[in-house]
């Protein structure tokens, strides 16, 4: 009995210290954000006073908002489609077997273990129209007659950031996916091929499905990850041109910390972090039903 | 707080006590205070120099820090501090459009007493305007900076043109060069989605004769407005400004034009003494001149700079103020005017001889700054720039027509106003 009381006491202590962070560093702050988006609050005008309802009802209607949420989720689903095919492709190439492949495997991580502000400040030296090297590469192929000013287009320069980001976070979906891969064990591929299974069966058959949970993760990570974007673009654009990408996460920075209505800019933040629950609600729901649908009848229980 | 208060004119009695006892060996308590601004071109031993000299003099100790060189961050960074109502902060370096916001928020202390009338006219009149808030004086100008025109002397003389007298002149002389020789950009000023895309827009919309906000009613959508910024879309839809102008910020332009690829060029006083730099491709060969005026002759620069003011927090007001005095005194305008390159606020310093010596460039500013506007001095200002930012940036790339995105800004920016108005 007081050994069992004793040990309670030991893995309350371990405990603690988790519990404390969690509390202190996510809890404390979250309420407060709660707090604040039902507030009127802007320290400039020594506003600071109960709102109830009224950010949420002028978000409603405020189309700069609803821009800014149609703008990430478009970069959220092109940008990561692209990161995790091109990402698979790449894990399945790194898990082959070849001379080199541990000089390979550390090559392609390269851009994501560079600090994302620099990594934009080179592709806003890549996009710049004048001393650019993608205009320069795009004129010697003949591709483009005169500069294009990609960051100061409204249509390209989304598009952009898009390709800037591919390129950076690429590496992180194929390290994912690798150690899906790796995961998978290799019989089951070589009973398939005895079998006579072609390549692409295998594939298919075989390591899509084994995949599933890796992918699912990495889909989920990145998604995450791109729905609240803010350094690259904010580096690479600012939001511009005509807020074509200005993205949620850069709407709430403009809003708290450069006009200060830490109320408004409260409420937008929440909702932000509401929408991205609830994509990925559907994400898991989506990955866990065609998990089941493809399940064969002898793995029910 | 209020153990240190009661202490502090304790501290300041015993350093009178002590200096009338006029001990040679004993050295009065000192007085520290923290002095936080902007990073110093070329160093910052250049104004640790200067702060040297001041300690010297009047036997108060000042810390000195640098702030991160981004202007929003030290935004981010003065606000936060001044509304926690941290104590280790004395004097501030305040960005000419700071200056009514904090203010308002009552994180400065007035200096209105300090700086009589007099004293006042002594300064450009346009950073004064920038730095009083209902009717009171908040700030003390430090250094100026001003939108100007740089052109190409070289380029015009061959063509024996004059310097444009108005924007219409400008696009039509860009028409002229171009025609001749295509390869040439026009006229580049910054048109990114960012603060500097508003001052320019502020430039050509005092030049056309239109206001963003006149006596509490907005003003945006006039018709002296909306040509303003067809005048601006025409630029880059017709090719006088290159697609590049959309994506730019200062730097950007700076070096296109400073590699000798452009006629006009719209920026800061910081880029003249870059392009006379030795080694430069244009050095001897730009011109600078005030922001044309015209059509409507109302024109003018858009006035930035820096203002130095005293924290409503700072424990020691007086020793603040004695180093404010002393940074803005003709001698160590002068001493940074040489060293750093930060233009005086003082007008006097544009006609001394030693100084025009040294800087010859200093008579040419002189219209210009005369000539400047401040943004519009309003506690709203960063709401109304967040507003007319997008908007702007819509009509020159052509996402919304002039009309439509100017009644989107006025639009918003009323709301603002009014939502400020029933707010006490």
């Amino acid at each position: 009995m007081t050994d069992q009381v004793s040990e309670r006491r030991t893995a309350l202590a371990f405990l603690l210290p988790g519990a404390l962070a969690v509390t202190v560093l996510v809890f404390v702050p979250l309420v407060w954000v709660v707090w604040l988006s039902f507030r009127r609050a802007m320290p400039v005008f020594g506003v600071d006073r109960f709102a109830g309802l009224e950010n949420f009802v002028h978000l409603f209607s405020d189309s700069r908002f609803w821009a800014a949420a149609g703008n990430t989720l478009y970069f959220a689903v092109v940008a990561v489609s692209i990161e995790v095919i091109l990402g698979l492709a790449i894990a399945l190439l790194i898990h082959q077997r070849f001379r080199g492949r541990g000089l390979v495997r550390a090559a392609v991580l390269i851009p994501w273990v560079i600090p994302t502000v620099v990594t934009a400040r080179m592709w806003e030296w890549i996009y710049n129209p004048e001393f650019g090297l993608m205009n320069y590469l795009l004129r010697t192929v003949s591709l483009i007659s005169g500069p294009v000013s990609w960051l100061g287009d409204p249509f390209w320069a989304i598009h952009a950031a898009i390709l800037a980001d591919v390129w950076k976070t690429t590496p992180f979906a194929a390290l994912l996916l690798l150690a899906g891969l790796a995961s998978i064990p290799p019989d089951l591929a070589d009973a398939a091929r005895v079998d006579g299974a072609g390549l692409w069966q295998v594939f298919t058959q075989i390591t899509l499905p084994l995949l599933r949970p890796a992918l699912l993760v990495t889909v989920l990570f990145r998604f995450l990850d791109s729905f609240r974007v803010f350094d690259a673009i904010y580096v690479l654009t600012g939001g511009g041109p005509a807020n074509t990408t200005e993205t949620l996460a850069i709407y709430t920075y403009k809003v708290l910390f450069q006009t200060m209505r830490f109320g408004y800019g409260s409420a937008i933040a929440l909702s932000t972090f509401a929408m991205s629950g609830v994509a990925s609600i559907v994400i898991v729901g989506l990955g866990s039903r065609s998990a089941r649908a493809t399940r064969s009848p002898d793995d029910a229980p | 707080m209020f153990k240190l208060k009661r202490f502090v004119p304790v501290a300041l009695l015993s350093t009178v006590a002590l200096a009338a006892c006029d001990g040679p060996q004993t050295r009065p308590t000192q007085v520290t205070i923290v002095f936080r601004h902007g990073k110093v071109p070329g160093g910052p031993n250049l104004l640790r120099e200067l702060l040297d000299r001041f300690e010297n003099e009047s036997g108060i100790r000042v810390v000195d820090e640098t702030l991160p060189a981004s202007t929003d961050i030290q935004h981010q960074y003065f606000i936060t501090t001044l509304e926690g109502g941290r104590s280790d902060l004395d004097v501030v370096s305040m960005d000419v459009i700071w200056v009514p916001e904090f203010s308002r928020a009552g994180w400065l202390l007035p200096l209105s007493e300090r700086v009589p009338g007099a004293a006042r006219t002594l300064f450009f009149r346009a950073p004064i305007d920038a730095c009083t808030f209902a009717g009171d004086l908040y700030g003390v100008p430090w250094y100026v900076d001003a939108g100007v025109l740089y052109y190409r002397k070289d380029i015009l003389e061959a063509y024996g043109m004059g310097i444009p007298e108005s924007y219409p002149e400008l696009a039509g002389q860009v028409r002229r060069v171009l025609a001749r020789e295509p390869t040439l950009y026009g006229f580049l000023w910054q048109g990114k989605q960012y603060e500097g895309l508003v001052c320019c827009a502020l430039e050509v919309l005092a030049s056309f004769g239109g206001s963003v906000v006149s006596k509490g009613r907005v003003t945006i959508a006039s018709p002296e407005a909306r040509e303003a910024f067809r005048f601006m879309r025409e630029m880059v839809a017709s090719g006088m400004s290159p697609p590049l102008v959309t994506t730019a910020d200062e730097e950007a332009t700076r070096l296109v034009f400073g590699s000798g690829r452009a006629v006009f060029l719209r920026n800061w006083l910081y880029a003249w003494s870059l392009f006379e730099r030795e080694g430069s491709p244009v050095r001897g060969k730009v011109g600078v001149a005030p922001i044309p005026p015209g059509p409507s002759g109302t024109g003018g620069s858009t006035l930035g700079g820096w203002q130095l003011g005293i924290a409503r927090q700072s424990s020691h007001p007086d020793q603040a103020w004695a180093l404010i005095e002393f940074l803005t005194r003709p001698d160590s305008q002068a001493r940074l005017a040489r060293t750093v390159g930060y233009r005086p606020s003082r007008r006097s310093l544009y006609d001394d001889a030693a100084l025009i010596r040294d800087i010859p460039v200093l008579p040419q500013l002189v219209g210009s700054i005369d000539r400047a506007h401040p943004r519009p001095v309003t506690a709203l200002y960063p709401a109304l720039s967040q507003i007319l930012q997008p908007e702007i940036s819509a009509i020159i790339t052509g996402v919304k027509g002039v009309d439509e995105a100017l009644e989107d800004a006025r639009r918003e920016l009323q709301l603002v106003l009014d939502e400020m108005a029933c707010d006490p």
